[in-house]
């Protein structure tokens, strides 16, 4: 076991606690769904760490996010809704990592444009996927609860995960971009 | 905010629900779970209710917390009940409000659809009030491995979840020492328009993102100079072990399967 692997796991694992963390500080956040789907800047953690480790890194802390939130209290209503909602949605904002190289590099050249589109459009891919995600977890909980012959459920869904995701994007967005304006290097450069 | 918070919603307590195997608290919930969707008849929902009241009542959990879990449930329970009870035709008609008829099809699958979702959220909530987060994780990676076999990273998994979770009131912490710096230093992060809100987050996130990688890094090269060397031939702190319980537990949980399949209509 050498040293990058033991911090890998560790980091990985403190940034999905920040994740955790920053939705449950109420200061910071803004709920508007009492049964989950909050306006929070939880999400950064994990895209920090996609871009830092790549899509391992995003994908694991992501993972650990949304394991981490049955045991604090999720809402598992459908056992399918369940495991899309927590293991599949939270694990997908990895999917941001793709962009890790092109992004590392645009900083060490000092490309700020390049570095910044590479990073919304993490940010965004990631998002987007999370979404997609909650949309058929939602759709599965209200076909599944609603009474036969309503065919409506992606219409609930869409608007209900829409309602808290399009927000927290562009908050978390807005964050990342604030970020990487002062600090893209300390942020990026994993030790050792 | 001290250093014993309490993060979830467990609840401290002595009772059988609480010393239990989580190993075994994880298993029938997750039955129950699946079971639950195999009822169809008034007997059949009431034996589940019944062993549902049971739990709560052997947990000496106060009711009031499990209330509190159903608080944002309640919404979506009267939302597909009302739904049911204007949407679906079938059986006899109860009664009708405004020229709007009422059958008897959509009171009976209202109500059953409600106390589906009334008793997934008990009993589900009755684990995170009876077990702390970390039992569940020690459970969860019990239960994990055989998956060891395939090369999964069980244990790295595992103890990455205990340190997400351990790490959640320090960095809760962390997050209230900085914002209460930087709000000393004249950061307003209650008011204002929105681009400013999150512009006023940015003093906070970049120490607390910095600290927090100082803090996987210090703990990296601790774990390093203590031979922390993976998963092989590590010992736990606390062992979990199926007792006397949890075997009666396991029995009586059949029994209520069974009872439930006989029940179905």
């Amino acid at each position: 076991m050498n040293h990058k692997k033991t911090l890998f796991l560790i980091e990985v694992a403190i940034f999905a606690g920040l994740a955790l963390a920053l939705d449950m500080i109420p200061f910071l956040q803004f709920k508007i769904w009492a049964q989950g789907g909050s306006i929070s800047l939880a999400m950064i953690p994990i895209f920090i760490v996609s871009f830092r480790w790549g899509l391992k890194g995003g994908l694991l802390s992501g993972f650990l996010w949304g394991i981490l939130q049955i045991p604090l209290g999720g809402y598992v209503l459908v056992p399918l809704q369940g495991f899309i909602d927590y293991a599949v949605a939270f694990t997908v904002l990895g999917f941001a990592g793709v962009f890790a190289g092109k992004i590392k590099q645009a900083v060490k050249e000092g490309h700020s444009k390049a570095y910044f589109t590479y990073i919304l459009m993490g940010v965004v891919l990631g998002s987007m996927l999370r979404f997609a995600a909650h949309f058929t977890a939602g759709i599965v909980f209200f076909s599944e609860s609603l009474p036969d012959g309503w065919h409506n459920a992606w219409i609930y869904s869409l608007v209900y995960n829409a309602s808290y995701m399009v927000p927290s994007m562009i908050i978390c967005t807005a964050g990342i971009y604030f970020l990487f304006n002062k600090q893209p290097r300390s942020l990026l450069n994993a030790a050792a | 905010m001290n250093n014993m918070m309490i993060i979830g919603q467990y609840v401290p307590g002595n009772s059988i629900i609480h010393r239990l195997d989580p190993r075994t608290k994880i298993t029938v919930i997750f039955f129950f779970v699946v079971f639950v969707f195999f009822a169809n008849s008034f007997w059949s929902y009431a034996l589940l209710t019944v062993f549902a009241a049971v739990s709560v009542i052997a947990s000496r959990v106060p009711v009031r917390y499990i209330a509190k879990g159903l608080t944002p449930i309640w919404f979506l329970i009267v939302f597909t009940f009302l739904l049911h009870l204007i949407v679906t035709k079938e059986g006899q008609v109860a009664f009708e409000i405004f020229s709007w008829k009422i059958y008897t099809g959509g009171i009976a699958q209202g109500i059953a659809i409600s106390m589906r979702f009334f008793l997934l959220i008990v009993v589900t909530s009755l684990l995170t009030l009876t077990t702390t987060p970390i039992e569940i994780t020690d459970a969860i990676e019990e239960m994990l491995a055989p998956l060891k076999k395939v090369k999964f990273p069980v244990h790295e998994l595992a103890l990455m979840m205990s340190i997400s979770l351990r790490f959640i009131p320090t960095l809760m912490q962390e997050t209230d020492k900085i914002s209460k710096a930087q709000a000393s230093r004249g950061v307003d992060f209650r008011t204002g328009p929105l681009k400013e809100r999150i512009k006023a987050v940015v003093p906070l996130l970049v120490p607390l993102f910095v600290s927090a990688f100082k803090r996987a890094e210090e703990l990296a090269m601790a774990m390093e100079a203590r031979g922390y060397q993976g998963g092989e031939g590590r010992s736990k702190l606390r062992e979990l072990r199926i007792g006397k319980i949890d075997v009666l537990i396991y029995i009586l949980f059949i029994c209520v399967v069974a009872g439930l399949f006989l029940l179905r209509s």
